[in-house]
């Protein structure tokens, strides 16, 4: 059986169109490449500090 | 660094593959699970602009324009040029008042969100109402009225929400949830049952089972009446609509090639005119022509003939010793006509004659005429003395003088100029200088 108060809490608000903006600004656009390559660059900074 | 480009190649062919898959569940209206692996398909590869745009496009078939707005935006700015995503945003903002509509719907979806969990849900119904007339394809708000319709226990306008966003999203999960719900409280639930029941029941028949279907009826006599009418309706329509048009075509087909055949007939026989008519032209040239030739040649024998009528008639004058009027007819006779050897001789020897003495006979009668009072007379008479003899002061003076008495200054005066010009020691030039007032 539904559970209308549980169900309810569920729905968000709609963006509305003068916040496309901030929402843009706040988009993560992080992707796959991004983060490996943040991965390569930490390793290599860590390889440097061991030396 | 190579690795890191493999690891970028395989992002890259792992987004493309979620790309492909959001791509197909949108081709069958599961915009659910079409988002899903497009934001899978950018976690991979955010510049997979196709991916980035179809996303948009979902957001936008559901209601979410801002959404959508902020993929399209992002995108066009990820990929500058060959972007649809700039055609979707021009689209968009281009007509005037559009985003103004849209921004106020989301607005009141909003408020009624708001109303609804704040315990008014009949505010938040009417709200969700007004929102889904004016846009229909918004899947939250139909959502939000279908879940505050089952609160209140209306499933058939719940029902009509979610049947509303199943047409738009096939594989809603919650709308899916929700209409099971409906289903089961309205009774649908078990007829759907039972019919899924006889499609697909098995059980072995005997030899004597007839199967029936559920709409067999016996035939009275009256309904047997009303189906052989039904069938020749039918016939008739189906001869209406199937056999007809294509007769029809066949006879514009066969008007069309017989329009086609007369044309060319048309078309040869405007040939053969215009052909006749280019030798009518060349006939009717060829006629002028010769008629013109054939006038010249009469025209010139006349003359011939008629010069030859005036030397007999001079010869005849001569004959009579009548000499004035013998120097009259040689005045029109034309010697250069004869051509005859015999007759040259007769012309030659008459013209002599008339350069001696003909021209003096001519003079007198001019001046007989003009003491006669017959100026006119005086005149050809003196003037055609002139053509057998010109050199001649004294014919020229006569003359001169008739004009004068004629009071036709400007010939007199003429003559006058010729003769002091001409003949300036002459007696006849110095009247004519008289008659000037020099």
């Amino acid at each position: 059986m539904i559970n209308f108060e549980e169900e309810l809490k569920q729905f968000k608000p709609s963006l509305e169109v003068e916040k496309i903006e901030d929402a843009i600004v706040d988009s993560d656009l992080t992707d796959m490449a991004d983060i490996m390559m943040n991965l390569i660059k930490e390793g290599s900074e860590s390889k440097k500090r061991n030396e | 660094m190579s690795r890191f480009t493999d690891y970028t190649e395989k992002c890259r062919r792992i987004s493309n593959s979620f790309y492909n898959a959001g791509l197909e569940k949108a081709r069958i209206r599961d915009l659910t699970g079409a988002s899903q692996c497009l934001k899978r398909s950018l976690q991979f590869d955010k510049y997979n602009t196709d991916a980035r745009n179809l996303l948009g496009l979902i957001y936008y078939e559901i209601g979410e324009t801002a959404e959508a707005l902020v993929q399209w935006v992002i995108s066009s700015n990820l990929q500058q040029d060959h972007n649809r995503a700039t055609y979707y945003l021009h689209e968009l903002q281009g007509k005037p008042g559009r985003l103004e509509d849209e921004s106020v719907h989301i607005r009141r979806y909003n408020q009624a969100l708001m109303q609804a969990q704040n315990d008014n849900p009949d505010l938040a119904i009417l709200q969700l109402q007004r929102v889904v007339d004016h846009k229909p394809n918004y899947i939250k708000a139909h959502m939000l009225l279908a879940l505050l319709y089952l609160e209140k226990a209306d499933y058939t306008k719940a029902g009509k929400s979610l049947y509303q966003v199943l047409q738009i999203d096939k594989n809603h999960p919650k709308a899916s949830w929700y209409m099971s719900v409906v289903k089961k409280n309205t009774g649908r639930a078990d007829i759907e049952r039972r019919r899924l029941k006889n499609a697909f029941s098995h059980h072995q028949m005997e030899d004597d089972d007839i199967i029936l279907p559920p709409s067999y009826k016996e035939n009275t006599g009256w309904q047997m009446v009303l189906h052989i009418i039904a069938g020749f309706a039918i016939g008739a329509a189906a001869i209406f609509f199937l056999v007809m048009p294509s007769r029809e075509a066949q006879l514009h087909e066969e008007h069309n090639q017989e329009l086609n055949r007369v044309l060319e007939q048309v078309n040869q026989k405007n040939m053969e005119i215009d052909r006749l008519e280019n030798q009518e032209a060349v006939v009717q040239d060829a006629r002028d022509d010769a008629e013109t030739r054939l006038q010249g040649m009469i025209q010139e024998h006349a003359g011939v003939l008629a010069q030859y009528q005036t030397l007999v008639r001079i010869l005849q004058a001569y004959k009579n010793e009548d000499f004035p009027t013998a120097a009259e007819l040689y005045t029109g006779f034309d010697a250069s006509l004869i051509d005859e050897e015999t007759m040259m001789a007769i012309v030659t020897e008459i013209r002599t004659d008339m350069e001696e003495r003909g021209w003096q006979v001519l003079a007198d009668q001019g001046s007989q005429a003009e003491a006669a009072g017959d100026h006119e007379l005086a005149l050809t008479y003196f003037r055609n003395s002139l053509n057998i003899r010109g050199d001649n002061p004294q014919v020229m003076l006569d003359m001169a003088m008739v004009y004068k008495a004629m009071e036709d200054e400007e010939k007199a005066n003429e003559l006058f100029g010729q003769i002091i010009l001409n003949y300036p020691n002459t007696e006849q030039a110095a009247q004519a200088r008289t008659e000037r007032g020099y």
